[in-house]
């Protein structure tokens, strides 16, 4: 392991106890723990706001769904990079709002049989299986909200959970050609897939209930600086890494990196420097921090959830310059169609629509404006679709944006008269 | 079927690569064994030592990322439309060699197995 690795283990680990400990502090270990323990055995479908059950076992939970990415990662052996931190950084986000341990490993678990039988290692599929932890929903919904006696739905669900994570590498490298890699949230995407045929099941078996969000508005103090904090610290982290006498050079390789589209697959550590992706990461935090800020919306499970992927992306495609337009395009619809900024809809969309960030890259201002118009009214419409069991919405929201977008534009760049022959 | 995908991904976005430099000629060379297999490919488009530099460095990644590979590694040949990606075909390769030949451009993939041993080949004496 190379010394640039090995200090981004230390980060991780760090980020990843300090939220735990954090967690622990906030509401004392005996009420953390209880919380954590309530956490596991509820429903998880979207909007399910675990900070509403206290901040302090959601802040735990997330820590220890993110630690399980960690050491998968790390027993895996690959690299610790723009890839798996997106990765890792998104499973401790939605540890905040759907992903718990118990739901997560049976995802996982069915990844690790498909790469078993595809004769490959758990670490060739890693980003799936991480990635893929969005159905965990599945697994908690079939346990305990579907009303089935728990000596049938505890091991019915740990199945489905299974065969859920077993198809999915099959969907994910498909649906990769939908888009062609300008939707950064594709597990998302094929997530979602999968969502329509089991919310189809589950409604043809009448086992299906609606939508409901559980929505924390208060402004917890801890959660509302974790995200300056943590940024900080990757500040702090990246200039330990690169070294304090080559901040130029760290400084001019996150411009370089502000030039990329970010298009699937971009790792901006091996694009620049590891600290210049840490910088990276850490804009995006505060940026995004600011955003929330600036139109009132609450720091509670979803937002910081959304702002942790935003973050995670960081090293993994997304850049201050290429996610702009796209959230001027979703606060341009949000305004249009009369809604609140800070609304739960328009302010995760506002988030999550960085996952069309490389079309803006690519494309220019304008193509990203147009992808996050759409995709609002898009990602509103998506979750009721799949039930709710996908918890990156946004992702399949945006892999059918993105695909739609893709497709216009490959017909309109393979019709062009003056590449063609001449008459 | 595993193989003849595989192939026919690297040989698409490597073609896509080397047409966006509209040469007037293109030759492909494929030598296939059990254990591995050879393709060269030539055209008559001259590159500058930095291009070349920039060509070798995308396809000899400096570390083996079969996360990526697996995963992404589908895109590659898949989409002649926008511009090629070497790195698709850099992880899923073993070695690449780039050169400027009399005519052009010159670069030889080696890809198969672990056992796969690029040494057993000179491409002199198999096309």
């Amino acid at each position: 392991m190379e010394r640039t690795e090995k200090s981004l283990y230390t980060i991780m680990l760090i980020f990843i106890i300090g939220l735990a400990v954090m967690g622990l502090a906030l509401d004392g270990p005996t009420q953390t723990l209880k919380g954590f323990l309530h956490l596991q055995v509820r429903g998880a479908r979207l909007i399910n706001d675990f900070t509403q059950a206290g901040a302090g076992s959601a802040m735990f939970n997330a820590a220890l769904v993110g630690l399980i990415g960690l050491i998968i990662v790390f027993f895996a052996t690959i690299s610790l990079s723009g890839p798996t931190i997106a990765a890792i950084f998104t499973m401790v986000g939605f540890g905040f709002f759907g992903k718990t341990p118990l739901n997560a490993l049976p995802i996982i678990g069915g990844v690790w049989i498909a790469a078993r039988l595809a004769h490959k290692t758990l670490g060739s599929y890693s980003l799936i299986a991480l990635f893929g932890t969005a159905l965990g929903p599945v697994v908690t919904f079939i346990m305990f909200e579907m009303g089935l006696p728990l000596s049938l739905s505890i091991p019915l669900g740990l199945f489905s959970g299974l065969v859920a994570g077993f198809i999915l590498p099959g969907v994910a490298r498909s649906m990769l050609q939908l888009h062609q890699g300008y939707n950064l949230y594709n597990t998302g995407f094929s997530c979602g897939f999968i969502g329509l045929f089991l919310s189809g099941l589950l409604i043809a078996s009448n086992k299906m209930e609606p939508i409901t969000i559980i929505w924390n508005t208060a402004n917890e103090s801890a959660l509302v600086l974790f995200i300056p904090i943590l940024s900080l610290f990757l500040i702090l982290s990246a200039l330990i890494i690169d070294g304090f006498s080559h901040i130029r050079e760290t400084i001019q390789a996150l411009f370089k990196l502000q030039n990329l589209s970010g298009r699937l697959p971009t790792d901006l550590f091996d694009a620049g420097t590891a600290g210049s992706a840490l910088i990276n990461m850490a804009l995006l935090g505060l940026v995004s921090s600011l955003y929330v800020a600036l139109v009132k919306a609450p720091f509670n499970g979803p937002v910081i959830g959304g702002i942790l992927t935003v973050m995670g992306f960081g090293g993994f495609g997304k850049t201050l310059k290429n996610i702009w337009p796209v959230v001027a395009g979703v606060v341009l619809a949000t305004l249009v169609f009369g809604k609140q900024l800070s609304d739960p809809g328009p302010i995760l969309a506002a988030l999550f629509c960085t996952t069309l960030a490389p079309i803006a890259g690519q494309f220019g201002i304008v193509a990203g404006i147009v992808a996050g118009f759409i995709h609002l009214f898009m990602v509103e419409t998506t979750a009721v679709w799949h039930g709710g069991l996908d918890l990156y919405n946004n992702g399949f929201a945006g892999g059918l944006t993105a695909s739609l977008i893709m497709a216009m534009l490959q017909w309109y760049k393979t019709n062009r008269p003056k590449e063609d022959f001449q008459v | 079927m595993k193989r003849k995908e595989f192939l026919g991904r690297l040989i698409g976005e490597l073609t896509n690569f080397m047409l966006e430099n509209n040469p007037l000629r293109l030759v492909i060379s494929l030598h296939q064994e059990d254990d591995g297999a050879h393709i060269s490919f030539f055209d008559d488009q001259p590159r500058s030592e930095k291009e070349l530099e920039q060509i070798r460095a995308s396809l000899n990644p400096k570390t083996q990322r079969p996360e990526l590979a697996q995963y992404y590694g589908q895109m590659a040949g898949n989409d002649m439309a926008w511009g090629a990606r070497l790195k698709l075909i850099g992880w899923q390769i073993k070695h690449a060699s780039v050169s400027n030949s009399d005519s052009g451009l010159q670069i030889d993939l080696w890809l198969g197995s672990d056992a796969f041993n690029p040494e057993n080949f000179t491409l002199d004496g198999k096309i």
